[in-house]
């Protein structure tokens, strides 16, 4: 369960959050579209600490954060209700494809080593990367290292994973094979908060999307209701921009 | 000038001279590791500027920087004693060599700071969100993350430091070490072949760099072994 109340941000005094009231179910997956600049990222940061709110509530599982008075132990706690796909994938440079998923068990979750080891084995496999353990992040494409950050995440067995743009820094051909993890985890039944641009992906794999411009939220929905008939003018306007043909190929696809 | 120039003397002189390199690596050593512990404790503390400690370091650093070696080893030779005699500690009979250790650390600190210092903030920020991102609080994400990447950044520094601290440590003799130095020194009193001397010294201390360069490279490769493109810098 996530709950935000009231979220502002500001960065040299330029407001980039202007009072963001969210909740999400368990096992709810949103997806938050929006233009550049429109504080998306900003606002999945702000769940997990990365960016301190300025003003408002955040809360994730039982965990709640009071933004001006957020204490470091608080913070911590916080963050460890939740993990983050990175859209630079961001693994540990100097840690092989294991020793990365196995750190957060073993640091923040006080796993055995052996333990740890089996666990990850277990979710590489998932992710497809069974074969490739001792591996550096280096040696690996860009669509492997981001199932490794799947994975990692995955590890820490949290109440939500934090998706943030994690197919943007990708090929175009690496894309696929990320977004098809992404997707058997989210019928796992996990809470997921993704920021993306992949428009047919969103309208797959939501429950619920949200479209966020200038700060503000300025319209949700399930993925029928943004991408066939948004209210609002704005959402209209950028859908249109992003993928002209998008609503006609999934009319098209509906038909079929 | 001393004698007339008689090379077959450096063959005699070299295992003479080898003798004391023990000395010479053990100075080196101790100052090194002492150095390491106080690199990492200057770079942390300007890190995170804390206050007071952090204009303290500046201090610090810049004044190893802006003096002589020499001149801080017979600061510490003769100042040490002295600032600790007010506490009614005397130290003065104590072996020069400890002198020796204790400037080469303070040296060897002051420029490992920098460099650390520099490598922790090459590291990229992104290492210490993602450390964050899995739970991990200020110090498991330092420790753990941050310092391990950072020490391969400045290792081809450190390592140019430690050679070039390797060859500082022939001034030791200037306050009475008996290292490979001060060996040559007494050498050349008792047979006035200074030449030969200081050419056996050339060649030891030219041989022990090699060694130095060598393992140092390969100790680099190992830990770059996660990079895909080999940096490679020493000597």
């Amino acid at each position: 369960m996530i709950y935000l109340k009231d979220i502002q941000k500001s960065f040299n005094q330029q407001p980039v959050l202007k009072g963001i009231n969210l909740k999400i179910g368990k096992g709810e997956v949103v997806t938050i579209l929006g233009p550049s600049g429109s504080g998306k990222t900003t606002l999945l940061r702000c769940l997990n600490f990365l960016e301190k709110p300025d003003e408002g509530i955040v809360q994730v599982g039982d965990i709640q954060v009071k933004s001006k008075k957020a204490t470091k132990r608080e913070i911590l706690s916080l963050r460890r209700q939740s993990a983050m796909v990175f859209q630079h994938y961001n693994l540990f440079a100097h840690k092989t494809v294991l020793e990365n998923v196995m750190e957060g068990l073993i640091v923040t979750k006080k796993y055995k080593k052996a333990e740890a080891k089996r666990e990850s084995e277990l979710l590489l496999e998932k992710v497809g990367l069974g074969d490739k353990h001792n591996y550096f992040p280096s040696q690996l494409s860009g669509g492997q290292q981001q199932r490794v950050g799947i994975a990692r995440a995955l590890a820490l067995n949290p109440e939500v994973i934090l998706f943030d743009e994690p197919t943007s820094a990708l090929d175009p051909e690496l894309v696929g094979e990320v977004l098809s993890v992404i997707k058997a985890i989210a019928q796992e039944g996990i809470t997921m908060v993704i920021v993306t641009h992949e428009m047919s992906f969103a309208k797959e794999v939501s429950d619920r999307v949200l479209f966020m411009d200038g700060g503000v939220i300025v319209e949700e929905g399930s993925p029928l209701e943004i991408f066939n008939a948004p209210k609002e003018e704005r959402t209209r306007q950028f859908l249109n921009r992003i993928s002209r043909d998008f609503s006609v190929s999934f009319l098209e696809e509906r038909a079929n | 000038m001393g004698k007339a120039f008689d090379p077959s003397l450096i063959v005699d002189f070299i295992p003479t001279l080898i003798y004391y390199l023990g000395v010479t690596l053990q100075i080196l050593a101790a100052s090194v590791l002492l150095g390491m512990v106080i690199g990492i404790a200057a770079a942390i503390l300007r890190l995170f500027r804390i206050p007071v400690l952090n204009q303290l370091v500046i201090l610090y650093i810049s004044f190893i920087r802006g003096t002589p070696i020499l001149i801080q080893l017979f600061l510490v030779f003769y100042g040490l004693p002295a600032i600790l005699l007010f506490i009614n500690i005397d130290i003065s009979r104590m072996d020069a060599l400890y002198f020796v250790i204790i400037t080469y650390a303070l040296s060897n600190g002051a420029h490992f700071a920098e460099i650390f210092r520099g490598a922790i903030k090459a590291v990229d920020y992104g290492q210490t969100e993602a450390a964050y991102s899995v739970g991990m609080n200020n110090s498991q994400s330092f420790f753990r993350i941050v310092l391990p990447q950072a020490i391969r950044i400045a290792f081809p520094n450190i390592a140019n430091s430690i050679i070039g601290s390797l060859k500082d440590t022939s001034l030791a003799f200037t306050i009475g070490v008996m290292d490979m130095m001060g060996r040559g020194e007494t050498l050349i009193a008792a047979t006035a072949h200074a030449l030969e001397v200081y050419l056996s010294l050339a060649v030891i201390y030219y041989a022990v760099v090699l060694v130095f360069e060598k393992i140092f490279r390969l100790y680099e490769n190992r830990i770059n072994r996660h990079q895909t493109v080999d940096v490679s810098v020493t000597g």
